[in-house]
């Protein structure tokens, strides 16, 4: 068969792709050769706001607006880079409460992503099933915070609301449900052919790519890359409530499906801990000052390492905050993986990237 | 945070040397506006599996100097190169415009005393 040369672009609107991200794909029949991305397509000044129109104790909940499904992780890396800053030391209650906020976004994070990924495989009936038990975390993110999404829950010295006892028999009643409910979506993508079978082997990252194109989040977890900004940051207190890193070796879309389902077990285990180990006093402490400084924090958000950077001199005004999200980057190595990928996968590989552009172009 | 000051001459040699990709993670380059002449730019990393281990080399750089690409050691660095050329209007090797920003979007934003 001869050759055939054709450009195909994939968005900035698709229909296997809820976000305003453009690719230009070069193909040779069916087989992609070359690839260019605009990633640009809701860019809003972020950073620049955050440097020039709010004052530093407003910017938690300027971030928070980044992005719909990781608000907790961007509003929490902020304070975090402040409070060292000023610093001030902020109560293992409130910790407690911030990380039980992040590890239930990170549970119906994976599920979007997951029921995406059931859709691309042509299976709508695990979509639908997945986005039903999902709401219950967002019942449960409700009942913490006031908001479904974009919740205002973290300030500078704490946070803005104490758990109550019926809320916290609610979450482990509710998360002891989606336990059963996890581990049958484990038994589905493992042994369903149209996840299982029709993903393995496709869109692979092998562990020398991953390092090579420094790839984080479940993305590099899926590789064998032993990496997860929980254990490697002292910050948060992970390491008193059993967090266990999920590595598998294939690096395709079956083992990132893997990774994230596993995680969510790990979160759900935390969350549980989290619950009967809480430990009593206030949830804020008030702050004085102003930043003075700079520095940085990393958080694992759901798609990986986010990072702020944060420079204050004794002004109400920020110098600069650098807000690094994990799908900017994780974009090289997207385009790498779609190199010699046939065609017809590269929306399921897209999905399985869980890819964020709100973030992204903050 | 470990900061060390490497030249415009010197980094890539540096970062060439000190990276190791099992080892090292990339994290991102950063920018901050010093004056209307300098911008600080910033090549950070931190270390596999050590706790809060955070490396930063930075330069002082001045409108027209050409920061040098570091690409061909790190292949994913090409998009924050991308992003530093778009938001403080600098040139950077091998890195085109146009990643965040339009034609008629304002141009490099995070320069000093960018107005908005």
């Amino acid at each position: 068969m001869s050759k055939k040369t054709i450009n195909i672009p994939l968005g900035s609107q698709h229909i296997s792709l809820l976000e305003p991200i453009r690719f230009k794909f070069t193909c040779e029949n069916e087989t992609i050769v070359g690839i260019d991305s605009d990633v640009g397509f809701v860019h809003r000044g972020v950073e620049k706001a955050c440097s020039s129109k709010f004052k530093f104790d407003a910017i938690p909940y300027v971030v928070a607006r980044i992005c719909g499904l990781c608000a907790i992780t961007h509003s929490l890396s902020y304070t975090m880079a402040v409070e060292s800053l000023l610093d001030g030391e902020v109560t293992q209650r409130a910790q407690y409460l911030r990380v039980l906020m992040v590890e239930l976004d990170r549970i119906h994070s994976h599920m979007l992503c997951l029921s995406h990924v059931s859709e691309n495989a042509g299976f709508e009936a695990m979509f639908m099933r997945i986005m039903g038990d999902r709401e219950s975390v967002m019942d449960l993110q409700e009942a913490l915070s006031g908001n479904r999404v974009q919740f205002d829950y973290v300030s500078i010295g704490g946070v803005n609301r104490d758990i109550q006892s019926d809320v916290a028999s609610k979450v482990k009643e509710t998360l002891s449900e989606l336990r059963k409910k996890v581990e049958g979506y484990i038994e589905e993508f493992e042994n369903n052919w149209s996840l299982s079978l029709r993903y393995k082997g496709i869109g692979a990252l092998s562990k020398e790519e991953a390092y090579s194109y420094n790839a984080i989040g479940p993305l590099a977890r899926a590789s064998g890359i032993i990496t997860d900004v929980r254990s490697e940051s002292t910050a948060l207190p992970y390491n008193d409530i059993g967090f266990e890193i999920v590595t598998k070796e294939d690096g395709d879309i079956y083992a990132r499906n893997m990774v994230r389902l596993y995680e969510m077990l790990n979160s759900i285990t935390m969350c549980e801990n989290i619950i009967d180990s809480m430990p009593e006093g206030e949830i804020f402490t008030k702050l004085k000052g102003k930043p003075e400084g700079e520095i940085i924090t990393r958080l694992e958000a759901p798609r990986g390492e986010l990072m702020y950077y944060v420079k204050g001199s004794k002004k109400p005004i920020l110098d600069r905050v650098r807000i690094k999200t994990p799908t900017f980057s994780s974009i090289p190595a997207f385009m790498h993986i779609f190199e010699g990928e046939e065609y017809a996968n590269a929306p399921a590989i897209l999905a399985s990237f869980d890819p964020c552009m709100s973030c992204t172009a903050k | 945070m470990k900061k060390i000051e490497v030249t415009l001459k010197n980094v890539v040699n540096v970062i060439r040397e000190f990276y190791k990709p099992t080892k090292h993670h990339f994290l991102t380059l950063n920018g901050l506006a010093i004056d209307e002449q300098t911008t600080e730019i910033q090549w950070i990393f931190s270390e596999y599996a050590k706790t809060d281990e955070i490396i930063v080399f930075y330069v002082d750089v001045k409108e027209d100097d050409v920061i040098p690409s570091i690409v061909e050691i790190i292949p994913s660095a090409i998009i924050s190169q991308r992003e530093i050329v778009d938001m403080f209007g600098l040139k950077v090797e091998d890195s085109q415009s146009g990643l965040y920003l339009d034609e008629d979007s304002l141009a490099k934003p995070l320069s000093f005393g960018c107005a908005i």
